[in-house]
């Protein structure tokens, strides 16, 4: 009696003709068709990366604006740049939102990588306001104080904390890891799409000495979007990030 | 007891890749080569074969090249680091000065260094860090728009030209499944 059970080779249809074709095989045998998935034309992908690049041309543009002109140090006009930036990621999320509203989701919520993740970000923003404490004070001589203008004000506080740790979290998430890492993980493969998003999320910030800390940072959030295939969790540790160090420095001003 | 007594034929081969045939393959599983096809549709095959791998290696230079200007960045950037610190060796602030420079010089190099395993992601990196740079020298002197500005145009047409390729690269590795 042979009972034995011959396993059968794992097998294919090819995509164009009937042939049955071995699993591994790149071509059909009978037909000659390709067995691959539909074609990616780079010319595709070019085009997608100069969208990409107009988006961040104009965000650096806003950054530009906020950072080197007086005339945006005014509330008013400060208000206008934060209404153009929110309304250009938006624009561009929304530009391929059939794809990008699945990243709005919230599948599998768990409040304790909730809490995991806001943990990491408040230890992270901890470690980084001494760091960066220590770097002003050895490299140039002096502690730099970003938000004097709201000192004392409860009034202007609020307006502190949302505009540094609320819009900041909800549309820097939006722009960077929901439309360009989109975008980019179309042109390449997962690990050089998260570096490219982290590493043009991290000098925008126009800052050289904080790309030590900006870049893990945005690598991270760069992998927990792709890993959880959410937006949310990084919105919720870029807010608590920038929470803290915003706590801090109004705790230092308040000394 | 039969298999023993089969005498072992030498394996057929694709003319193209070298690939084991089997008898009734009519095209190679691997290559796609018309085994069974005329000679000018065998001759057509071989001839795009090597018109694809002339097309790898022209995209492979230009990546290269690419890599090479991040290179040659990192040595300006790290030369005008070491520059400002002797010219302002006696301030104070001498590391606010210098150490912009050099952090610059070690990403370029990082950038430059990684350029063959990750050539999208490194010379993206590259073009934008660049490009960024450039326009923080001109805000902080207009005239900065004009020095130099040949190889400033050399080094972006090379980097620009680096992503086309890098693209066309790992497209092609992808369908003949070259590893790295």
């Amino acid at each position: 009696m042979l009972s034995e059970e011959i396993e059968p080779p794992e097998i294919k249809a090819c995509l164009q003709c009937t042939a049955l074709l071995n699993i591994n095989s790149k071509f059909c045998n009978s037909c000659g068709a390709k067995q691959s998935f539909p074609e990616v034309k780079v010319t595709d992908q070019w085009n997608l990366l100069k969208q990409a690049a107009i988006f961040y041309a104009l965000y650096l543009l806003l950054c530009c604006l906020s950072k080197f002109t007086d005339a945006f140090r005014e509330m008013t006009w400060y208000l206008v740049l934060e209404v153009a930036g929110i309304l250009l990621t938006v624009g561009f999320f929304a530009i391929n939102w059939s794809e990008n509203k699945a990243l709005l989701k919230w599948p599998g919520f768990s409040l304790q990588k909730l809490s995991a993740y806001c943990g990491i970000a408040m230890a992270g923003a901890f470690l980084v306001h001494y760091a960066v404490g220590w770097l002003n004070v050895t490299i140039y001589s002096q502690e730099e104080h970003l938000f004097n203008a709201s000192r004392g004000n409860y009034y202007a506080m609020f307006l502190l904390v949302f505009f540094t740790a609320v819009t900041p979290a909800l549309f820097e998430e939006l722009g960077f890891r929901g439309y360009l890492l989109q975008s980019l993980l179309k042109v390449s493969d997962t690990h050089q799409a998260v570096y490219i998003s982290a590493f043009l999320f991290a000098i925008i910030h126009l800052s050289f000495i904080s790309l030590f800390w900006l870049i893990p940072f945005a690598l991270f959030i760069g992998y927990v979007r792709v890993r959880e295939n959410t937006l949310w969790y990084g919105i919720f540790f870029h807010f608590c990030f920038n929470l803290t160090a915003c706590l801090f420095e109004l705790l230092q001003q308040h000394k | 007891m039969d298999d023993s007594l089969t005498i072992a034929q030498p394996k057929e081969r694709c003319a193209s890749c070298f690939n084991e045939i089997v008898n009734d393959d009519i095209y190679c599983t691997n290559c796609g080569y018309p085994i069974k096809g005329t000679e000018h549709e065998q001759q057509v095959f071989l001839s795009q074969n090597e018109i694809n791998n002339i097309d790898y290696k022209v995209y492979n230079d230009k990546v290269k090249r690419a890599g090479n200007s991040l290179y040659y960045l990192a040595a300006f950037a790290m030369l005008g680091g070491i520059i400002s610190f002797f010219l302002r060796q006696d301030d104070p602030n001498v590391l606010a000065y210098t150490l912009p420079s050099l952090i610059l010089a070690v990403l370029f190099l990082v950038l430059g260094s990684y350029s063959k395993k990750k050539p999208l992601a490194c010379i993206v990196s590259g073009l934008v860090l660049y490009l960024i740079v450039q326009i923080l020298l001109i805000i902080d002197n207009p005239v900065n728009i004009a020095s130099g500005i040949i190889v400033k145009i050399i080094i972006i047409g090379y980097l620009i030209n680096g992503i086309k390729s890098a693209l066309e690269l790992e497209k092609f590795k992808k369908e003949h499944n070259i590893k790295d």
